[in-house]
């Protein structure tokens, strides 16, 4: 019996990869199975290859697999490329002549067949289009997947916005890729799957489930500049907002949409701005303002691979060092990072309360391959959230405050907030180093005293931060440290370490700043190995712990810059090597 | 009861004679004048001497960032719109740093006021050149003269649909407050650019040079402000001389009109969703 399987659907960008898999996602999806997609594409339109995998598991995942089970394809480019990944007893179909220029060895105990679907769907249909309905209705008979799922979702695409006549060939389409298939694979060569009940769970992105998060938590103003992978946030947002009385905006540049949230925030809406790493660099200066004029804002970074336009639709964790250096100037700030989509909604509407709580710029760090991939998920639990805007005032209690100060000195540093409009509020808000009303004050006592209150704000915070979160055998003594989307790779690769009895744990890193120093350094402790995983070239998060925790033992680094979301093997082979060869 | 007194919250500490106290003293008439609660007033002041106007005025402020002030101003417009909300850039805040705001504020056209302080020239950093310093400009920046053209702010304006579009100059108060208040009182974006005299720093840019480089469409029975084709000619009417005074209004609808019409300001929105609301829409992922 399949417990586990992985399909991708390749071809040049504008083949309908997408719109195909996705499909098949839900398909999926809705006969229970765990889904997680990874999505490996270009950065523009047409004209280059590229591949969607869809992976479903009896048990829960978080990202890819190892290999290949069905590889269908819209060309032959990348069945050359990924047969190395195609497991044994893959099949693959393809449409394209270059099957012949396989070499044996790569078909051993693999079926490959050609499957024409252009030429059917032009045959069939007169609009080559239909090839991504054909291949469905293949990829239907392959996994033995319910027909009548996929007759739904047709009709839920198609009946109101194109008609009664394009439901049916659609429909017809399915049938005919079935049927052409069955005359091609082999019964043996079916991958067929055992149905289960929908356990009404969602299948969502991250970047979506941090919109809900956003919206559940009562942010109401939200304003970005268009850029990938996190765009989706917004158009999520810019969809629902609306209902909810809240407004999205779309700024000039990345300057505009943080200072513009920042404005709004002052004022007393909860707001966000979302980007990926070069909007990042543009907002470093008003991230400083933020925590200088101790303005709460949340600003989501879905990570791609830099530096400078770098591959905007590809995967990295190289933003890392960013968030917790960039800036000029020192400040307090707050990093989440989450691994799941669960964790990017729980997170989100986490975010907002710790910066209203205190007063500071707290940044979601994520990163593309969590972000634009869908999961399944549990659905989300909103009777959770609990909107806590901390010391913000009321004007009823300032009624009899003659003297409000914006920046009072107090004792944990965190001063109460008033809102333009309010009476006796009134107060500058100053970039520039203030007294405790907010006028500019370059008094050395004062900055002294001020860089205090900042900077002490956060020192007393670790029970309201996110801890690590502990995965796998705590008596192991290999200990994986990792955080935001190689969750599910290290997980799985924990899995694969404990067949050959290698038994190891890992500590998921969820607030990255301010530092879990102590938890990082039990962890530490406990173990005989340290690998530290990071999706990046040098190693910011092995140097981060190495600058924290100053840890007595070594730690070893496993690295991906590859732009390629890590594999669970990726770890478990570097980590088998390194334990076996000690 | 408010007093004038009542929108002073300190003594400028300008360089004496400097065109900003000008400026200063309309502006907390126009307040005055227009009766606004100093605590209904945010006013949001960007990187340079024209920055420290709010910390003088007795209002909500926010000294921000060089460049910024417009993206922040409109954020809090945005959040509420019950506000009085005031923008004040110098030149180079305006013309040079915050430039792709100017325009892109222009063509939204959040209701808000902008007042833009040109001296034509980088106060607060000792005098060098700014985008509207006239060609040859000699200062520390450029000591051989400076080899750029100057821009004019308020036909960018113009071509950037902005709906408010007014200058005044810091040496005629009266004028200058009776446009801060049509701009504030327009319904929509408007741009109060000031002609002000930088004492310390621009020698040739004086009270004497304005006066005689200006002339008031105001004056002009002949001119039509809701005419846009004669607010393209009045720039090059007389040569190289600059129209001060109401040059191009027109009605159209403010953003926030458009995308949150009738709502009652963000900042004070109940932020619990009714029941079930939220999960309705989940229910798209299942
Ligand atoms: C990002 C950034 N660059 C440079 C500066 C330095 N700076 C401060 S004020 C200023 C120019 C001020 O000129 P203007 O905006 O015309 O204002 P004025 O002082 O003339 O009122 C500059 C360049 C800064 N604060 N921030
Ligand atoms: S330096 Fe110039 S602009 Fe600044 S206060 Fe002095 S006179 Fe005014």
């Amino acid at each position: 019996m399949i417990k586990d399987i992985s399909v991708m659907i390749a071809g040049q960008a504008g083949d309908g990869v997408l719109f195909t898999g996705n499909v098949l996602a839900k398909i999926l999806k809705k006969e229970g199975w765990e889904v997680a997609t990874y999505r490996y594409f270009p950065s523009n339109i047409r004209g280059e290859p590229t591949h969607y995998i869809i992976r479903a598991s009896q048990k829960k995942i978080f990202g890819l697999g190892n290999e290949i089970d069905v590889l269908l394809s819209f060309d032959c480019e990348s069945i050359i490329k990924y047969t190395k990944l195609i497991a044994q007893g893959g099949v693959v179909l393809c449409d394209g002549e270059e099957l012949s220029r396989l070499k044996p060895t790569h078909k051993k105990g693999k079926a490959f067949h050609k499957f024409p679907l252009k030429i059917l769907a032009k045959k069939h249909f007169k609009n080559d289009i239909f090839k991504n309905m054909i291949a469905l209705g293949a990829l239907c008979y392959i996994l033995d997947l319910n027909f009548r799922l996929i007759e739904r979702i047709i009709i839920n695409a198609f009946l109101k916005r194109k008609g009664k006549e394009i439901v049916r060939m659609n429909i017809d389409a399915v049938n005919l890729g079935c049927e052409q298939a069955r005359l091609i694979v082999e019964p043996s060569e079916r991958h067929k799957l055992v149905k289960k009940m929908d356990t009404g769970k969602m299948f969502i992105s991250g970047d979506e489930a941090i919109a809900v998060g956003a919206l559940a938590a009562g942010c109401r103003f939200f304003a970005a500049y268009p850029i990938c992978p996190a765009t989706e946030i917004w158009q999520w947002l810019a969809l629902h907002f609306p209902e909810f009385n809240g407004i999205v905006v779309q700024t000039e540049d990345e300057l505009a949409a943080i200072n513009m949230a920042l404005g709004a925030s002052y004022a007393g809406t909860r707001a966000m701005t979302s980007t990926s790493g070069p909007g990042g660099s543009l907002m470093m200066e008003s991230y400083g303002l933020s925590g200088m004029a101790e303005i709460p804002i949340v600003i989501v970074d879905v990570q791609r691979v830099g530096p400078s336009t770098g591959m905007p639709t590809k995967t990295e964790q190289s933003d890392l060092n960013q968030w917790i250096y960039g800036s000029h100037g020192e400040f307090p700030r707050i990093i989440l990072s989450p691994g799941t989509v669960t964790e990017c909604f729980d997170f989100t509407a986490k975010a907002f309360d710790l910066a209203d709580k205190y007063q500071v710029p707290v940044v979601l760090l994520t990163e593309q391959d969590v972000g634009q991939n869908s999961r399944t998920a549990k659905k989300f639990d909103l009777s959770k959230i609990k909107i806590d805007r901390g010391k913000l005032l009321s004007e009823e209690e300032l009624k009899n405050n003659k003297d409000y100060k914006r920046y009072a000195f107090t004792s944990n540093g965190i001063s109460p907030r008033s809102l333009p409009s309010m009476k006796n509020g009134i107060h500058m808000v100053e970039g520039n180093e203030h007294d405790e009303k907010g006028y500019r004050d370059e008094d050395p006592e004062n900055r002294i005293r001020m860089m205090q209150k900042r900077m002490g704000k956060l020192s007393g915070s670790a029970k309201d931060m996110i801890p690590p979160k502990l995965w796998g055998d705590k008596q192991a003594t290999v200990g994986i440290i990792g955080f935001g989307s190689t969750l599910g790779p290290i997980v799985e690769a924990i899995e694969e370490l404990g067949d050959l009895n290698i038994r190891a744990k890992n500590l998921q890193i969820r607030t990255v700043w301010p530092f879990p120093v102590e938890t990082v350094r039990d962890f530490i402790r406990s173990c005989e190995f340290v690998f530290v995983v990071d999706n990046n070239y040098s190693g910011q998060l092995h140097d981060l712990i190495h600058s924290q925790v100053k840890p007595e033992a070594g730690m070893q680094k496993i690295l991906n810059y590859s732009s390629v979301a890590f594999r669970p093997s990726d770890i478990s082979t570097q980590i088998k090597r390194a334990v076996r060869d000690a | 009861m408010l007093k004038l007194e009542d929108y002073h919250h300190q003594d400028p500490t300008w360089c004496r004679g400097c065109g900003l106290y000008g400026l200063f003293s309309a502006f907390k008439k126009v307040a005055f004048s227009l009766k606004i609660k100093p605590e209904k007033m945010s006013i949001i002041s960007g990187i340079g001497c024209h920055g420290r106007l709010n910390s003088y005025f007795n209002a909500y402020g926010f000294h921000s960032l060089h460049g910024r002030t417009l993206p922040i101003a409109q954020g809090v417009k945005l959040a509420n719109t019950q506000l009085s909300v005031v923008a004040v850039s110098g030149d180079g805040d305006a013309y040079s740093i915050g430039l792709g705001h100017f325009i892109h504020s222009l063509r939204r056209n959040v209701d808000m006021t902008y007042i833009v302080v040109n001296n034509r020239i980088y106060g607060l950093t000792q005098g060098q050149t700014s985008p509207t310093s006239r060609m040859n400009f000699v200062s520390p920046s450029t000591p051989y003269g400076s080899k750029e053209q100057p821009l004019e702010g308020l036909q960018m304006a113009l071509a950037a649909g902005g709906s408010f579009i007014a200058r005044g100059f810091s040496g005629a108060p009266q004028q200058l407050a009776s446009l801060i208040t049509a701009g504030m009182k327009h319904k929509g974006f408007s741009l109060v650019e000031v002609l002000s005299p930088c004492v310390t720093h621009n020698k040739i840019d004086t009270y004497q040079l304005f006066k005689s480089v200006i002339f008031d469409v105001d004056k002009d029975p002949n001119y039509d402000p809701t005419n846009k084709n004669k607010a393209w000619k009045i720039f090059s009417r007389h040569g190289d001389k600059l129209p001060v005074g109401l040059i191009y209004k027109e009605t159209r609808p403010s953003f926030e009109e458009q995308s949150l019409p009738g709502r009652k300001p963000l900042a004070f929105l109940d932020l619990v969703p009714e029941a079930g609301k939220i999960e309705k829409i989940l229910e798209k992922f299942e």
